[in-house]
């Protein structure tokens, strides 16, 4: 029998996901931790909220762990198929209609204190043309930065958490207050905070700079502050408890028993 | 009229050297493999390819070279390829040329050619390296006439003096290649579940060529038009492919083959034996330099015994690692069509791909 009362990270992770969302928000997921997070909301922690992915699949509920946002596994479940130029119309209209309902997650693989975020290629030794490291693409997450709030997912590394990042493809607080007015982009929108394996980071109000809000049980600000390759400021930084044993429970034997995203340690 | 064809000539038609190709589906759900399996058959090249969000059958055609510019939004057998490696491996050689746009904007653009729009104006993009960044130079594309000079233009949106909006071309699509879940030999389609941007693209293109897992009689299609979802006249070929998405999914039909998929993965890392020998011989030496880094580490020892090993086994062809050219060897060009090929994949794992009527997947592939 596993032992609930022992949790991995991104068992954390996903708690840390879970415990942002609030009461009746819409919120965009993909695969992966943020799905993971999500489906633990709408069990156990918020109920009321409604998944969204950006392939136009409305109110998501999936029994079985999807493996991609057009997985047949969310198609199955959810309230509404939309093709994804209509989640798109839906995302800026909310932002036109002044609604705050939406809330998302996006993932990348570099971040810069304003939480602009990379997911595009790594420049390395080469440039754009030629990049060392080549990912994906902005996919849904160019769109989702500039019309909502967002809540970003990263491994936190050094080499992750740096001054500049090579190529912007989600857009954050640009340069500090005001950048994302000058850029064209919603002011009223931006990142809101930063889940990683060791802490969640939120924007200071004023500087729109990166700070640690919150550090988990098995992480201290020092470590914070080891694995970021930036100057930030962790004097405001407050201990997050741990999940109770009920939602270990939730996440291993209900969300995701075949361990398709997050796996069971082993003793 | 019936345009109900062999997959053979519905290619031989309408695909040519140089095409705009728009393939439907999302990354592991709906794409058209069976079609582009029979191009990369029959040979045609220089294509200029917009996926929507991109999987596998991209990649194929990439990796055989056939693409002579890719449109990107995102690329990946998502959940088993996190980014598709011959898009990756292509683009890190600078062997592609390639645009990125976000993929909001990507999808708006092949629905604004479904209604014929002049160019798009969107509020995306702004401030990011999407409009800093540009794949293919103006330059470049005046030399490229199926492609817009300009990737995007930041224009005053006349409307609203002051306002700054993104201005984007419109794609002109010569063929359109979708697979779906039922046609009529007139054309008219029918798709179940989420259509992604399949009607869209079969609206735009001047040829649209449908796959499709059964056809059924115009009669039949039209007793309930509110299932119907492409006009019959958009449509220049109806093919019988049952499974023409495999090893992608197919709602109501059939799941992803994991099997396939996770070949597909491990296979795609190298594009050819040379590659496999070449990159094995690598992480050798990288092996070799973490050893040196840390001399006396267990594990370390392990693991470059380990790689040691690969590599000369690759070297000496005592064990090359399936590749690329090998799993489409194997799954594209060893199989003369579609019957082949479902022959080939087997009755029993093309029966457990089944969907469960009351899930809407299947829970043993």
């Amino acid at each position: 029998m596993s032992d609930y009362t022992k949790y991995t990270k991104q068992e954390m992770q996903a708690y840390a996901i879970a415990k942002n969302i609030k009461e009746n928000q819409i919120v965009i997921v993909g695969t992966g931790l943020p799905l993971i997070g999500a489906s633990l909301a709408k069990r156990a922690v918020c109920p009321s909220c409604h998944p969204i992915v950006e392939s136009g699949l409305m109110d998501c509920d999936p029994v079985e762990v999807p493996r991609s946002v057009g997985d047949n596994r969310f198609m199955a479940h959810c309230a509404v198929q939309w093709p994804n130029i209509r989640f798109v119309g839906f995302e800026a209209n909310e932002w036109l209609h002044d609604e705050d309902r939406l809330v998302a997650f996006i993932g990348g693989a570099q971040i810069d204190p304003y939480g602009n975020v990379n997911s595009t290629c790594i420049f390395g030794k080469g440039d754009y043309l030629q990049p060392t490291t080549r990912f994906t693409g902005s996919g849904g997450a160019n769109g989702i930065a500039t019309y909502c709030n967002t809540i970003i997912m990263m491994q936190h590394q050094k080499r992750r958490f740096i001054d500049h990042v090579d190529y912007i493809t989600s857009c954050g607080w640009m340069d500090g207050p005001g950048g994302r007015e000058r850029a064209g982009l919603p002011g009223n929108r931006g990142p809101q905070m930063v889940v990683t394996d060791l802490g969640i980071m939120k924007f200071d109000e004023q500087t729109k700079r990166m700070y640690l809000a919150y550090y988990y049980p098995f992480s201290t600000p020092e470590m914070v502050q080891e694995n970021t390759g930036f100057e930030i400021d962790v004097s405001r930084a407050e201990l997050m408890d741990g999940p109770d044993p009920e939602i270990i429970r939730l996440i291993r034997e209900e969300i995701d028993p075949g361990q398709a995203f997050i796996k069971v340690p082993k003793d | 009229m019936s345009k109900v064809m062999t997959l053979h000539d519905a290619v031989a038609k309408y695909v040519q050297d140089g095409d705009v190709l728009a393939t439907g589906g999302f990354t592991t759900n709906r794409k058209p493999y069976a079609t582009v399996a029979e191009i990369l058959r029959q040979g045609q090249k220089d294509f200029i390819v917009y996926a929507g969000p991109g999987g596998g059958e991209v990649d194929m055609l990439i990796g055989e070279g056939r693409v002579a510019a890719y449109i990107n939004c995102y690329t990946a057998n998502s959940g088993y390829t996190n980014v598709s490696r011959r898009f990756r491996a292509w683009i890190e050689q600078g062997k592609l040329t390639y645009e990125d746009y976000s993929q909001d904007v990507l999808m708006l653009m092949l629905h604004a050619s479904s209604l014929g729009l002049p160019f798009l104006p969107v509020r995306l993009m702004q401030g990011s390296g999407l409009m800093k960044f540009w794949g293919i130079s103006e330059e470049k594309r005046k030399s490229m006439p199926k492609l817009e000079n300009l990737k995007c233009a930041e224009i005053e949106n006349p409307m609203v003096p002051g306002q700054k909006v993104v201005a984007v071309p419109v794609p002109r699509i010569d063929t359109a290649l979708i697979h779906v879940q039922q046609a009529s030999p007139d054309g008219t389609c029918i798709i179940n579940g989420d259509e992604f941007h399949d009607i869209d693209i079969a609206v735009a293109a001047r040829k649209t060529i449908v796959t499709c897992e059964e056809i059924v009689s115009n009669e039949y299609i039209r007793r309930d038009p509110t299932k119907t979802r492409i006009f019959g006249e958009c449509v220049q070929a109806v093919v019988k492919a049952p499974y023409g998405a495999w090893p992608s999914q197919c709602y109501d039909y059939y799941d992803d083959d994991d099997a396939a998929l996770k070949e597909y993965d491990k296979a795609s890392k190298y594009q050819d034996a040379a590659d496999a020998v070449a990159q094995l011989k690598k992480a050798a030496a990288k092996a070799q330099k973490a050893l040196d880094a840390k001399p006396g580490d267990e594990k370390l020892i392990e693991a470059l015994e380990k790689a040691n090993k690969a590599a000369a086994d690759a070297e000496s062809g005592v064990k090359i690692p399936e590749t690329f050219e090998d799993y489409l060897n194997k799954w594209v060009y060893g199989c003369k069509d579609q019957a082949e090929l479902l022959d080939k994949i087997g009755g029993s794992r093309l029966m457990r791909l089944k969907n469960e009527p009351h899930l809407g997947y299947s829970t043993t592939h």
